[in-house]
């Protein structure tokens, strides 16, 4: 008897609430006007391209004292294609203007960092020479462009990565793991959002002692936010 | 009598004269490479100087429990060592946040190496194309080595590219004339003089001569001097090496 009467009276209670309710909701159908503060969070975005033989008149110049001039070879196409020094003679130093433009879009105010190497050494291929690769730090070097430089102006040498070389001989990339590419490798630092863009001319250093031979190598941008 | 001393004076001026011509004729400059080292110039660690106030005396009280605390470490109440409660790095180790990184597709870079036709008389093995140098005086043995060799007489200058005496823009660490270079080689198994490269352009300086047929390959010693006013960096050194030889 006792247990009908709580019942009755819990159903008694729900229905007062549900009637007293329905003006409220039939009020919240109108307009009405207010303000609200919506905090939110942009994450940071970063977007790069690189464009080899990025002006017209890229190509390599140099070779003093070596008695040929040296010509971009087939490969190299303006905005395109390879960076291609063409023939050049042992024992000479070449620059090779408007080689490659990096390219960065991003809203990440705190900026990026771009680094630049090497996926391996120089690997000899026509014919293979004996060791098969050439150590790219002490040939390959890198500077910005500028119309003044020459192939002795002062440039950094690209070194070989210590990350994982992606497709054949790193053409895909460089796998980094959980790390990042070495600080000895950076190449540019931007310290706010944008969009940018930078030109890099490459010298060839070819010492006495590098075989003859038709050497290749992946150089790999890696942009990185701050 | 005056008119034989005339002949005799002029016959003297055309032999010589023509002594002079030929020497000039029979030099010629068989081959020339430009050596490049890149030079790193690392900032000097700053001597540190200043003031450091002594710090504030501590409390007596602080001083006393202090004393009691090495007198009697074990004396109550017990002490138990609190940080705090946030956790400095909590556990399971720390919070990496993610940086964005993008890589665009990779640059193909390629050139043939073709042999050198000149090689057979002048080739430069370089050691250490690139180094790292402090202020002050720092020595770089053996930085490269040069061959020569010619089937006559033959010696061997250098200058530094791109110097000339009339005036050039001097840059570190070679300069230009009258400036001294900072930078200076040495044959050692020639001599242990130091000396500064010419840097006046052509006709420059003798590295070394050779006999005919003789085949050489030497040590170049390198001494650099970088000066407290020359802000670190990077710079690049170039010296042009030429192989003049004596005509049959």
């Amino acid at each position: 008897m006792k247990m009908r009467n709580v019942t009755r009276r819990w159903t008694m209670a729900a229905t007062l609430l549900l009637v007293s309710a329905i003006p409220q909701l039939a009020a919240a159908s109108a307009t009405r006007e207010g303000s609200a503060q919506i905090n939110y969070k942009i994450l940071p975005s970063i977007k790069a391209q690189v464009v080899p033989n990025y002006q017209s008149s890229f190509g390599p110049t140099g070779g003093l004292g070596s008695g040929s001039t040296p010509a971009a070879g087939p490969s190299a196409v303006l905005g395109g294609g390879t960076v291609d020094f063409g023939n050049v003679v042992v024992g000479y130093e070449y620059l090779y203007k408007y080689a490659a433009q990096v390219s960065v879009q991003t809203n990440d105010a705190s900026g990026f960092v771009v680094y630049g190497e090497g996926a391996t050494d120089l690997n000899g291929s026509n014919p293979v020479p004996a060791p098969p690769t050439w150590p790219l730090q002490q040939t390959l070097f890198w500077l910005v462009s500028s119309a003044a430089n020459t192939a002795f102006s002062p440039a950094s040498a690209f070194n070989k990565t210590s990350g994982t070389p992606l497709g054949a001989n790193g053409s895909n990339g460089i796998n980094y793991g959980a790390g990042s590419p070495s600080p000895a490798s950076q190449i540019w630092t931007n310290p706010g959002a944008g969009n940018v863009s930078q030109g890099y001319d490459y010298e060839l250093r070819l010492s006495g002692s590098i075989p003859t031979s038709q050497f290749n190598v992946y150089i790999v941008y890696t942009v990185i936010g701050n | 009598m005056r008119r034989n001393i005339f002949a005799l004076l002029a016959l003297g001026v055309l032999a010589a004269l023509t002594v002079v011509s030929q020497a000039d004729a029979l030099q010629a400059q068989k081959a020339y490479k430009e050596m490049t080292i890149t030079i790193t110039v690392t900032p000097s660690p700053a001597p540190t100087g200043g003031y450091v106030p002594a710090p504030p005396a501590a409390p007596a009280a602080a001083v006393a429990l202090a004393a009691q605390l090495l007198a009697d470490p074990y004396a109550g109440p017990a002490r138990v060592a609190f940080a705090g409660p946030a956790w400095d790095v909590s556990p399971g180790g720390g919070l990496q946040v993610a940086q964005v990184s993008t890589q665009p597709t990779p640059v193909p870079v390629q050139f043939v190496a073709k042999a050198d036709p000149n090689a057979a008389y002048l080739h430069i093995v370089p050691h250490t194309p690139s180094v790292n140098a402090g202020y002050g005086k720092t020595v770089f043995p053996c930085a490269f080595e040069i061959f020569t060799f010619y089937t006559n007489t033959y010696s061997l200058t250098d200058w530094g590219y791109g110097t000339l005496k009339t005036g050039a823009t001097p840059y570190f660490p070679i300069e230009n004339y009258p400036t001294i270079s900072y930078l200076s080689w040495t044959v050692p198994d020639f001599s242990a003089t130091v000396t500064p490269y010419n840097n006046s352009g052509p006709p420059g300086e003798t590295t070394w001569t050779g006999a005919k047929n003789q085949s050489q390959q030497h040590c170049i010693n390198l001494t650099l001097n970088v000066p407290n006013s020359q802000p670190a960096g990077l710079y690049t050194a170039t010296v042009q090496y030429n192989l003049y030889v004596t005509l049959p």
